[in-house]
């Protein structure tokens, strides 16, 4: 090994711990009595007082909903979108592509606050409903890339097989298309439902009075400055749950 | 039947046939109706059509968009951009070697395991690790300052730089670098004349994909920067969730929006399509 291979050995390392350094710092200090940094005393108190919190419990729940249900609603229309397009032999692929490609380019914040209008305009009541169509607005478009990638890599004359053998397009879709395309799909869901169950921006412009997620949770406490024990027992559960979600994605899409 | 074989001809020639048509058309209205049409009732508020009370003018005003072009705006704007800009070149330098080293270096078992710490972050809210580093930089009292938004940012982005720059090179075909080296040349000349411009598409994709949200951030200069670091994002954020301010609100997201697209469209136009 050269010299130039060590120093970038040694930068890797450094890079990495500079990532992590922070979240282990956060998960050590929520099993810490005192909380901060200086002086350390092992306890699950923290834990145990959240789980008495009843504001985390129903911002946990309203968070485990929105998600699943975003997860959900985003896979179908993503998937039989993606499905359409990649079937279709159009000229207007490119264009219609780039429909579904806007959401994941244009800044965050300007589709949260244009949704806000858009909702305040049609007098639409906020809270669970519109947290969740924002969400979902932008989910579609995710699970739209992972599927198409699956699809793209679709092996086609297993259907044609299928339609020779006499099986109809709605059966050949259910027995031989559906199938095959699960990984990608079960993939998709996990993406859509970790985008939901993150989001922040979009669901602070959407949200009304009382609905409140996990990450406003986080947010409202830690706003101004405030670290406290309990909100690294929440921060910690949290990373278990986005790493946990993760391990399961790159399971799926490696199959 | 013979209507329907007809309308089927043409779709067919079109290249659209019925089921893809009748499968695109509801993902395609839910986008048109919650994506696409909120940014058109956020252009009509920026020209006033829509005004207070949801009273609609006919006239149009540019008053809005005069306001938000105000001189204490514009170095709101620039100041984004400065950040953001900076972000980019920094999480670049940082990045490439870090990526060469895991793409290039690593052994086959470490490399896999250094993947996997370079996609994790990917995976955790900004909101948890801005938080994360929150709790550091405030024992170290540098919360709340310019430096602190900047580390911020670099922290949050350095995942989207090195994953496209590793997708890259690992894609690299290793027998050009051997070429290079067979012919005399020295590891550094091979870097700047084979490695870095096989590099360029990846260098590209994750500037963008860094550069782009990191002009909108709000989360970062609002939890790190508080009252001391104003952008477009926290800018945003008070004009509509404190000052109720929306159609000035709407304005300066309207050109904001309009820097970015031009910035796209440039970038597509020059070097051709997005390939991540």
């Amino acid at each position: 090994m050269s010299l130039t291979d060590n120093l970038m050995k040694i930068h890797t390392i450094a890079i990495l711990l500079f990532l992590y350094a922070p979240i282990a710092i956060v998960v050590l200090s929520s099993f810490n009595e005192y909380g901060g940094l200086s002086s350390f005393k092992f306890t699950t108190r923290w834990y145990e007082s959240l789980l008495q919190n009843s504001t985390v419990w129903k911002a946990f729940s309203n968070s485990l909903l929105v998600a699943i249900l975003c997860a959900l609603i985003s896979v179908i229309l993503g998937f039989i979108s993606a499905y359409g397009l990649v079937r279709a032999n159009t000229a207007f692929k490119s264009s219609i592509e780039s429909i579904f490609y806007i959401p994941i380019i244009i800044p965050e914040i300007t589709e949260a606050l244009s949704l806000l209008l858009f909702y305040n305009l049609l007098s639409f009541p906020l809270g669970f409903i519109s947290v969740l169509i924002g969400h979902t607005a932008f989910s579609i478009s995710f699970v739209f890339v992972v599927s198409k990638a699956r699809l793209a890599g679709f092996d086609r004359s297993l259907e044609e097989a299928s339609m020779t053998l006499g099986a109809n397009r709605l059966q050949t879709f259910i027995k031989i298309t559906l199938p095959l395309s699960a990984p990608g799909i079960i993939a998709s869901m996990l993406l859509s439902f970790t985008l939901s169950w993150d989001d922040f921006i979009k669901t602070v412009f959407t949200t009304g009075p009382g609905f409140q997620t996990i990450p406003l949770v986080i947010w409202s406490q830690s706003a101004r400055g405030g670290v406290s024990p309990e909100l690294n027992a929440l921060t910690s559960l949290m990373l278990v749950i986005s790493i946990t979600l993760s391990y399961l994605y790159v399971k799926m899409i490696k199959r | 039947m013979e209507f329907l074989k007809i309308k089927m001809k043409i779709l067919s020639r079109i290249g659209l046939h019925g089921t893809s048509l009748f499968l695109l058309f509801p993902p395609l209205v839910f986008l048109a109706i919650f994506f696409y049409i909120p940014f058109i009732i956020a252009f009509l508020y920026s020209i006033g059509i829509i005004g207070r009370d949801r009273v609609i003018n006919i006239a149009p005003t540019l008053s809005y968009f005069i306001e938000a072009l105000n001189p204490l705006y514009l170095k709101v704007v620039a100041n984004s951009l400065y950040i953001a800009a900076i972000t980019t070149i920094s999480c670049l330098i940082i990045a490439y070697p870090v990526a060469y080293y895991i793409a290039l270096k690593a052994s086959y078992k470490l490399r896999n395991l250094l993947m996997i710490a370079v996609i994790l972050p990917y995976w955790i809210s900004f909101l948890l690790r801005t938080y994360a580093l929150m709790t550091i930089l405030s024992s170290l009292n540098m919360l709340f300052t310019y430096h602190a938004v900047v580390i911020g940012m670099i922290y949050d982005y350095l995942p989207f730089m090195i994953l496209p720059l590793y997708v890259n090179l690992e894609k690299l075909d290793r027998s050009l670098l051997e070429a290079s080296y067979t012919l005399g040349a020295s590891p550094t000349k091979t870097f700047l004349k084979v490695t870095l411009p096989l590099s360029l598409q990846g260098i590209i994709a994750g500037c963008i994909l860094v550069f782009v949200p990191a002009t909108g951030e709000f989360i970062v200069p609002y939890m790190l920067g508080g009252v001391s670091v104003t952008t477009i994002g926290t800018l945003t954020w008070d004009l509509f969730l404190k000052f109720h301010n929306w159609w000035r609100g709407a304005a300066l997201s309207i050109i904001y929006i309009f820097i970015i697209l031009a910035m796209l469209i440039v970038y597509v136009k020059k070097i051709g399509g997005i390939e991540i």
